[in-house]
């Protein structure tokens, strides 16, 4: 049971085939039997977990159960859990226990969710393989000597491993979508400003964005229900009080549906295997009655550089506050205030932080802040300018969500140009602010899961739910065997 | 980039380096700055007019005292703590 999809599993809640409690108890075996190869959680919480479980029975048995009443789901581990250590997987946080919930807690506990645990991922969500933890390298369930692919590897891991119903993963530059390709998932990232960043240990803030991890684009669309709209603590977040039902496309006729084919997303950099199954998935939506529109980006070979540099510039000031006094890890060492924070945050911080943290400096430094900064923003700036165009043309762009499928733990990790080169096909999404999915479109020859991204415009993720929705629908997934 | 610009980025950074880690450091940051300066190409200027986008000014609440989390709860994570956050002394 512990494979089905939310809508499955509420099927089996509300006609009580089980109980949230033995569910919760078949989810927290399997945790305990497999989780040791996949090191996808940090923290398990079992004995919450089945307290919340008990109270969702509760509402089942009254008959009044939300959406995700007694579904048991699992939290990256950046995502503040009051009383719930949360440690961003950083030795700097590695004792850190928040005296508060984030928002999409207390709206997910609102629902009588069940909470099995906290999460893996890179440390402070910069990376994409997971292998930046300084707590748990998460292993992909496909093949454990590969990456999970990250930042958000432990919320696909788990997912796609069966260790929880779905999970919430955050996403700057592609942290939620390519961890889902990489696993055989669906992973969403929802518009910016659709839910609350109140409790997300900050990265890059104007990029940031929580999103769910499922079993398909549906499950997503009932995740987003559940924690999307208004909260006073995110002034980033425009007051648009209507609800959408982020489900409401599911079964969409896809029949004179524009796709945008963004050449530029097909480069020579794309894996072939993973180049011909996008086609294939186009071609399955032509055959649905999509229209292609071929389109282009020109400004997408800046993308990278102008991602890392506005990320990495919000990134060194908002980890400016871990001086080791107010929370964080703290030195043990006497001397001077000043002395106190640089070796705090000098044994705290893993190598790629500090890198982010040195070239979000040199971004912002005086004498460079113009040549990169400002030409960053500008190509922001540029970038929703060639979206806006393409949407003027096309409804959703489909996408390879990244270059390769997953690759063996020990590559790219020492080459952080490599890997920053990957990150090429998500992230302009969070540059320009838009939803994207991303669902398995195929596997390559080693059996390694192939994903591709529906792109939509600014609050349309209704309709990015739906036509992936529409593909899945048509496609077998091969589950990870393990 | 040179040692010197790596030193001084981790100096404002509040870091430190063992000499071996800022020699990685500085190999690790040319590459990388190697892949910023694609961006030089392009002749760009930011508007700051059009990027104000999501600032809701009319959404911020009234400003009126509420309550707040407990002193308890916010020393709670503090390693050095006598009902306030302790520093090393700063004044002679």
């Amino acid at each position: 049971m512990i494979e089905l999809t939310i809508s499955e599993l509420r099927k089996k809640l509300d006609s009580k085939e089980i109980s949230a409690a033995e569910l919760t108890k078949e989810y927290l075996d399997r945790i305990d039997k497999v989780d040791g190869k996949v090191e996808s959680y940090i923290t398990v919480t079992p004995e919450k977990a089945l307290e919340q479980a008990a109270a969702a029975q509760k509402r089942i048995d009254e008959g009044n159960a939300p959406a995700l009443c007694g579904i048991p789901m699992a939290i990256k581990d950046n995502i503040c859990t009051v009383d719930v250590k949360t440690t961003a997987a950083s030795r700097m946080l590695e004792n850190f226990v928040p005296p508060y919930n984030a928002t999409v807690m207390d709206r997910l506990e609102s629902e009588g969710t069940v909470v099995l645990g906290k999460l893996s991922m890179d440390e402070f969500a910069m990376g994409g393989s997971t292998q930046t933890s300084a707590f748990k390298k998460t292993k992909n369930p496909y093949d454990l000597n590969c990456v999970p692919g990250g930042s958000s590897g432990g919320s696909a891991a788990a997912v796609s491993a069966d260790l929880c119903a779905a999970a919430l993963g955050s996403d700057t530059g592609g942290s939620i979508r390519q961890p889902a390709s990489f696993c055989g998932v669906t992973g969403l990232k929802p518009t910016y400003g659709r839910v609350s960043r109140f409790g997300l240990i900050a990265f890059a803030s104007s990029l940031d964005q929580i999103g769910p991890v499922a079993r398909s684009a549906e499950d997503c669309g009932t995740i987003l229900n559940a924690i999307a709209g208004w909260d006073l603590h995110d002034g980033s977040m425009p007051k648009i009080t209507e609800k959408p039902d982020f489900t409401s496309k599911i079964g969409m006729d896809m029949k004179g549906v524009r796709i945008g084919m963004v050449s530029e997303f097909f480069a020579d950099s794309v894996d072939e295997e993973v180049r011909k199954s996008v086609l294939a998935a186009i071609d399955s939506y032509k055959a649905m009655g999509a229209e292609i529109v071929e389109c282009s980006m020109p400004s997408l070979k800046y993308a990278i550089a102008a991602y890392y540099l506005i990320s990495s510039a919000e990134a060194s000031s908002n980890l400016s506050r871990y001086d080791g006094i107010k929370y964080g890890h703290r030195a043990d060492v006497g001397g001077s205030y000043n002395d106190l924070i640089i070796a705090s945050r000098s044994e705290g911080f893993g190598d790629e932080v500090k890198r982010r943290i040195l070239l979000g400096n040199y971004a912002l430094s005086s004498g460079y802040y113009d040549a990169y900064y400002g030409k960053a923003m500008g190509l922001k700036q540029k970038i929703r300018e060639e979206y806006a165009g393409i949407f003027d043309q096309c409804d959703i762009i489909v996408t390879p969500t990244a270059p390769t499928v997953a690759y063996g733990t020990n590559e790219n990790y020492h080459d952080p140009k490599k890997m920053y080169q990957a990150d090429f096909c998500t992230v302009t999404v969070n540059i320009a602010s838009l939803p994207a999915i991303s669902t398995t479109c195929g596997y390559n020859k080693d059996g390694m899961p192939i994903g591709m991204s529906v792109v939509g415009r600014m609050w349309d993720e209704a309709t990015v739910i739906g036509a992936a929705d529409a593909f899945e629908k048509t496609f077998t997934r091969v589950p990870a065997k393990l | 980039m040179e040692l010197e610009m790596v030193r001084y980025l981790s100096k404002l950074a509040k870091l430190e380096f063992t000499d071996e880690e800022l020699e990685r450091a500085v190999e690790d940051m040319t590459s990388i700055i190697e892949i910023m300066d694609t961006i030089k190409d392009i002749d760009i200027t930011y508007d700051p007019y059009k990027d104000n986008h999501n600032v809701y000014l009319e959404d911020l609440r009234a400003d009126e005292a509420k309550p707040s989390l407990d002193t308890a709860k916010l020393l709670q994570n503090a390693v050095s703590q006598e009902n306030c956050f302790v520093v090393p002394k700063v004044v002679e």
